[in-house]
């Protein structure tokens, strides 16, 4: 698709010069070179000034999406626990309670979604379809930090176009289970026993509060899910754009499992009574 | 419309019954839009025994303006020895209001109240007085678009009190389901010639 | 001196109106007003903002209609396409996933729509999918966009959803549903002044697609 004819072409390269984002052997992803950019002289600064997600309105409503977030993951000794809400929001309204922030990159690569909901969700899948070519290439599965190399270098190739995205990558390799921060910037931040833990989002402070009193690396499975399922709970009840389901997943030795799923407000009661308790003793 | 009237976010409805009238207000109080301070910040005031005025926009403003108004109230009941009819209440906010054009409240008020006659009375304004009387409902607040489209829906003429507190209810929470800069719970005040009832909702706590 | 004048160009204009979708077991609802307005004019009182693509599937696009009508021409094309290479029509759950990397290949440019994406899927049962102007997608049980989508959305969170309700109450059948449609719509029209004129209702089931038109204000 090539709507503003072939001169652009040239000029898009410069910025998505991601023909091997990553890959052996020079092979150009086939998704790339397809952008359309605007006629002008600078796409780059024009699509930052007028595209990036809240730049344009839609009824006095941003465009953007899942600005408001909470997703945490943590490390600790039974793998990775990875939490999410699920609320998106355009301004202040709520677009959906129920969007699946956890990216399913394959059985045993998962991704996280803050900022852009469609720049983290195409992206990841893009990231999902290099990982398995590697996997064809070299008949074995991509380490996490290699994934989130792949994930990193794209979005330092497109650095200054405006996308949005704030994402966890996480999984278990030979190496143990990994846990890795990428966002739009080009940043790749590797969890290790310094800091165990990530929070992503407008609702992250909370979550921080939360895993830095609560957080031990010697967790059973079951505390560390209960943790998970605290730090969204709390984050949602004072962050006014999180909200909605909560996702808990963890990254186990053979790949992840979805162990939770339910709305929030269903753990108020229980939240909130302990909060009495501790209040009134 | 300026960021102050979404800074602490708010919804309010106000409804006519038959031989009553009803306002529901949202219960959160958040600063600087997403962080939410608590969860009993109010936005109704009782001006007279068959009146409410629900105060939605700037949380300071609000807090003045109800002390303004308790203020004014008084003062007339002292001098006129009698009660202030929600229409002479509408047009004094709407007074008070334009006073300041130039440096407004940034609160968009709405009246609730029952006349000597039983009849019921809603009215809403913009933040410079601008005043609108309705035979249905009023909304006002971050929640208006959503609580126009649920009140225009499940309105209708001739409820009952009970019906009244029932519709009210599921439109605020269904609104603010929606808006997530009010929510947090909410209150039901409905007037009869009788009685005030004044009940506390519990809604999503997130 | 005077000051420099800086030159701004504005590629996008809002046309307004209102879609929704709702999902059944076996069928699916779209309903859209056809009102074209551009600020406080109003340009056609009749313009479908509903394309249909397979058999089984259609579109509604609310936002700025020169970029629904490219996005729906493209889409058709691609439906031929695929129809030729394959000898059969794409699923609904294809389109999605087609629809939403469209999208997003103009996301440095991206079509001013807020598209819903109805039909009936391989298994036979309702599908709506909800996007945002770059491709951003999520199947749901009902969805809205467009200028009214504010006003819709609670009205079916509590008639669809049933949510903050205590007592069970059966959920609506199909013509229920189509009849919820026509209420919320009417309802929106009396807020929103970019939403009116008339309505169209297209209920794809088992047996096709058939479409039914009703009368919205004209004020």
């Amino acid at each position: 698709m090539d709507l503003l004819g072939a001169p652009k072409r040239g000029m898009f390269r410069d910025f998505a010069g991601t023909g091997a984002a990553g890959l052996p052997n020079g092979c150009d992803s086939i998704s790339e070179a397809r952008f359309a950019l605007p006629a002008v002289q600078d796409p780059a600064t024009f699509v930052e000034t007028h595209f990036s997600p809240g730049t344009y309105e839609d009824n006095g409503k941003r465009v953007k999406f899942s600005k408001g977030t909470t997703t945490l993951a943590f490390k600790f000794k039974g793998g990775v626990i990875v939490s999410v809400d699920s609320r998106a929001s355009q301004g202040s309204y709520i677009g959906s309670q129920t969007v699946k922030k956890v990216i399913e990159i394959n059985p045993y690569l998962l991704g996280t979604m803050a900022g852009g909901a469609a720049d983290c969700l195409f992206w990841e899948r893009n990231l999902g379809m290099q990982c398995r070519i590697f996997e064809l290439r070299n008949k074995e599965r991509i380490s996490v930090a290699a994934a989130s190399k792949l994930l990193a270098n794209t979005m330092n190739s497109y650095k200054g176009m405006g996308l949005s995205m704030g994402t966890m990558i996480t999984g278990w390799d030979k190496k143990g289970p990994q846990l890795y921060y990428v966002d739009n910037d080009g940043t790749r931040l590797k969890a290790d026993e310094n800091k165990p833990y990530f929070c992503v989002g407008s609702g992250g402070t909370f979550a921080y509060g939360v895993l830095d009193t609560n957080w031990s690396f010697d967790l059973s499975d079951e505390e560390a899910i209960e943790l998970g399922k605290r730090a969204i709970y709390h984050a949602t009840y004072r962050d006014a754009y999180s909200g909605g389901v909560n996702n808990v997943y963890h990254v186990q030795e053979n790949g992840w499992v979805q162990v939770y799923s339910d709305d929030t407000y269903k753990s108020h009661d229980k939240y909130s009574a302990e909060r009495e308790a501790a209040a009134n003793p | 419309m300026s960021g102050l009237m979404e800074y602490n976010g708010s919804a309010i409805v106000a409804m006519t019954g038959e031989n009553c009238v009803g306002i529901a207000a949202d219960t959160r109080h958040g600063i600087r839009q997403l962080q939410t301070v608590s969860c009993n910040r109010q936005k109704t005031f009782q001006v007279t025994d068959q009146c409410f005025v629900g105060l939605a926009g700037l949380a300071t403003d609000v807090q003045t303006l109800s002390q303004l108004l308790n203020f004014r109230m008084k003062l007339f009941t002292l001098r006129e020895e009698r009660k202030m009819q929600p229409r002479m209440i509408g047009n004094m906010i709407s007074s008070m209001l334009y006073e300041k054009r130039f440096g407004p409240w940034f609160t968009e008020p709405v009246v609730a109240g029952l006349d000597d006659n039983h009849k019921p009375f809603v009215c809403a304004f913009d933040f410079i007085g601008c005043l609108s009387t309705a035979e249905d409902f009023v909304v006002s607040g971050t929640t208006s678009e959503q609580l126009f489209g649920v009140c225009e829906s499940f309105w209708r003429p001739g409820m009952n009190k009970d019906e009244l507190f029932e519709t009210l209810s599921q439109c605020l929470l269904s609104g603010v389901d929606r808006d997530c800069l009010a929510g947090w719970g909410g209150v039901v005040h409905v007037i009869t010639p009788d009685e005030i009832i004044t009940k506390k909702l519990k809604g999503r706590m997130d | 001196m005077q000051a420099p004048v800086e030159q701004r160009w504005s590629p996008y204009a809002d046309n307004g109106g209102t879609c929704m979708g709702v999902a059944g077991e076996d069928f699916v609802v779209v309903a859209a007003d056809t009102r074209l307005s551009q600020g406080y004019s109003i340009h056609t009182r009749n313009c479908s903002k509903v394309t249909q693509l397979t058999d089984k599937c259609v579109i509604a696009s609310c936002g700025m209609k020169s970029d629904a009508i490219t996005l729906h021409k493209h889409l058709k094309a691609r439906m031929v396409m695929y129809e030729h290479q394959h000898r059969r029509q794409p699923s609904v759950t294809a389109i999605a996933q087609m629809l939403s990397t469209t999208l997003y290949y103009k996301r440095f440019f991206p079509y001013y729509t807020f598209n819903v994406l109805c039909g009936v899927d391989d298994e036979g049962k309702g599908a709506v999918y909800n996007y945002d102007a770059i491709g951003n997608m999520e199947r749901v049980p009902y969805t809205t966009s467009g200028s009214g989508s504010a006003l819709v959305m609670s009205v079916l969170d509590a008639q669809i959803a049933k949510s903050n309700q205590t007592i069970a109450t059966p959920s609506l059948d199909k013509a229920g549903i189509v009849e919820l449609c026509k209420d919320v719509l009417s309802s929106v029209g009396e807020r929103d002044i970019h939403t009116g004129d008339y309505a169209e209702i297209f209920l794809i089931d088992a047996a096709g697609i058939s479409k039914t038109e009703f009368d919205l204000k004209l004020d």
